[in-house]
């Protein structure tokens, strides 16, 4: 569980209009360079995140099972992670919790090695190739460590995105899927709650977090490398007998029958 | 980073060609030493050779992970930055600079069997965290299934044999060989069955995508091939055996980030 007092961005999926305020205020203030695109048939555009697209959205539309048009769209960006595994991942501390859970790589120590973007589950953290150091959301740390908000905050026309403590942040979204349900949306969840540690960005969606490619089975790194040790421990002691016993003990075993 | 331009069907990954080396020869060197130690404790010139390969092999796969750093100055951040157990890298470092220390110091002074099995577990422990690493990230090749260690392991046994029988020839050792790569490809088998269901588009590509050269040239040229060659012609299916083995590294490495 975050702290309750944490920093946390709330993304209303149900309020949102997809305007893409949020990129592109994300790209000013964070002063990223402009990315080459390309029409792919979608909205999204960029359609990933990279090193210089910390925030981009993400646009669904096709036809529901029962006929129904659907137009559906995400916000996506660095989930700020309670247990994050690209902090976990980190083989110097570059990549670290600050002040009110926000997570962020210090460029300067950074080494360029890639294992977080490797153990991101949002590929959310990428690399930049010319100056050989990952970059990613800050939750707009220089703004919201000075009391103002992140800067897709500020931007958005339509309160899709609040910024606020943790705790307050959890109780509009619980308050917000109540709403939802009674107008008739049944479906409608909160993803983050429960994804590794509890996630700084939450998102209220009105359909399973998987209509918007949301991973559901997310684990924590320090699992993941858990399971690995215990996994090759017993690699290591079943075949470095196992090996040994089919070439020596069994060549005993049929020599001493001679 | 420095990267030499191969044509790559895959478009953009994060970790390539020298990932994939550095996986090859520090399995296979640290196997090789890890058979030496393991089956012919007895005999001290062996053992002192394959220390001095494997000690090689560290040092030349240690050159190759630096220059893959996007800021390959900055490599003394992954031993000074501090404290990081959870990262497999940050152990990983630490397990080469260790049992680099350790093999030179078996070559050169040839201490006691027990210092020298000490020595090899440290080496087992290069080649098994370089599957834990993997198992750490968020890509479901790597991580669907816990059977990456003993994939690795087993091939490190043969290659690392394969890598001895140039130098020696043996009935023991030619057994052993066949056992592993019989394990090898039983786990391979399984591993892919395993990881199907959570990455299909990974094991398609090895299947018949653009890594199918790959995982068809390592099963028909560097396992199978070996395998039939094994009683005629050891020599070339030794030389088959360690193509087989880069292979198996080089598209493990790349099927993951498909």
């Amino acid at each position: 569980m975050p702290n309750p007092n944490d920093f946390a961005i709330l993304f209303d999926a149900s309020r949102c209009i997809g305007c893409k305020a949020c990129q592109v205020a994300c790209k000013q203030w964070n002063d990223l360079e402009p990315e080459k695109t390309s029409n792919r048939g979608s909205y999204a555009n960029p359609t990933k995140l990279t090193a210089h697209t910390w925030i981009s959205m993400r646009f669904y539309e096709g036809l529901r099972p029962d006929g129904e048009p659907y137009f559906d769209f995400i916000r996506v960006a660095c989930m700020h992670c309670t247990h994050a595994p690209c902090v976990a991942s980190c083989p110097t501390g570059a990549m670290a919790y600050r002040e009110g859970g926000v997570v962020t790589v210090d460029e300067r120590t950074c080494i360029g090695c890639r294992f977080c973007v490797q153990a991101c589950p949002y590929e959310a953290v990428h690399f930049d190739e010319a100056r050989g150091v990952v970059y990613k959301c800050t939750l707009c740390h220089d703004r919201v460590s000075h009391g103002d908000k992140p800067a897709c905050v500020k931007a958005c026309p339509t309160d899709a995105l609040t910024f606020g403590p943790y705790r307050e942040m959890q109780a509009v979204a619980e308050e917000r899927v109540r709403v939802l349900k009674e107008r008739g949306y049944s479906r409608a969840n909160i993803y983050g709650l429960g994804e590794l540690g509890g996630t700084h960005v939450l998102y209220v969606l009105t359909e399973h977090p998987s209509q918007y490619d949301l991973p559901k089975a997310v684990r924590e790194a320090e699992k993941r490398a858990a399971t690995g040790w215990l996994s090759a421990g017993i690699a290591a002691a079943v075949l470095g007998a196992g090996l040994k016993f089919i070439v020596d003990r069994r060549e005993a075993i049929k020599g001493g029958g001679q | 980073m420095i990267t030499l331009d191969f044509p790559n069907p895959i478009g953009e990954e994060h970790w390539g060609l020298w990932i994939a080396l550095y996986f090859f020869l520090a399995g296979t060197t640290g196997g090789a030493y890890l058979i030496s130690v393991l089956f012919y404790g007895h005999d001290q010139a062996l053992i002192r050779r394959s220390a001095l390969w494997a000690f090689g092999g560290v040092v030349v796969g240690s050159f190759l992970l630096i220059i893959d750093l996007g800021q390959p100055l900055r490599f003394l951040n992954l031993l000074l930055g501090g404290f990081y157990p959870a990262s497999a890298m940050w152990l990983g470092t630490w397990f080469l600079l260790i049992s680099g220390a350790g093999l030179l110091w078996v070559y050169l002074r040839t201490p006691s069997r027990r210092l020298q099995q000490m020595v090899a577990l440290l080496v087992a422990l290069v080649v098994g965290y370089t599957a834990v690493l993997l198992m750490q990230t968020a890509k479901p090749f790597w991580n669907a299934s816990p059977l990456l260690p003993w994939l690795f392991l087993a091939s490190a046994v043969t290659a690392g044999g394969a890598l001895l029988q140039l130098w020696r020839y043996d009935e023991r050792l030619s057994r052993l060989i066949v056992a592993a790569a019989l394990v090898e490809g039983a786990v391979l088998a399984l591993h892919l069955l395993w990881a199907y269901p959570a990455a299909a588009k990974a094991v398609l590509a090895l299947l018949a995508g653009p890594l199918a050269w790959a995982f068809w040239g390592f099963v028909v040229v560097g396992w199978g091939l070996p395998l039939v060659l094994e009683r005629r012609s050891v020599a070339t299916a030794a030389l088959l055996t360690l193509l087989g083995a880069f292979l198996l590294r080089y598209f493990v490495v790349m099927a993951a980030q498909v």
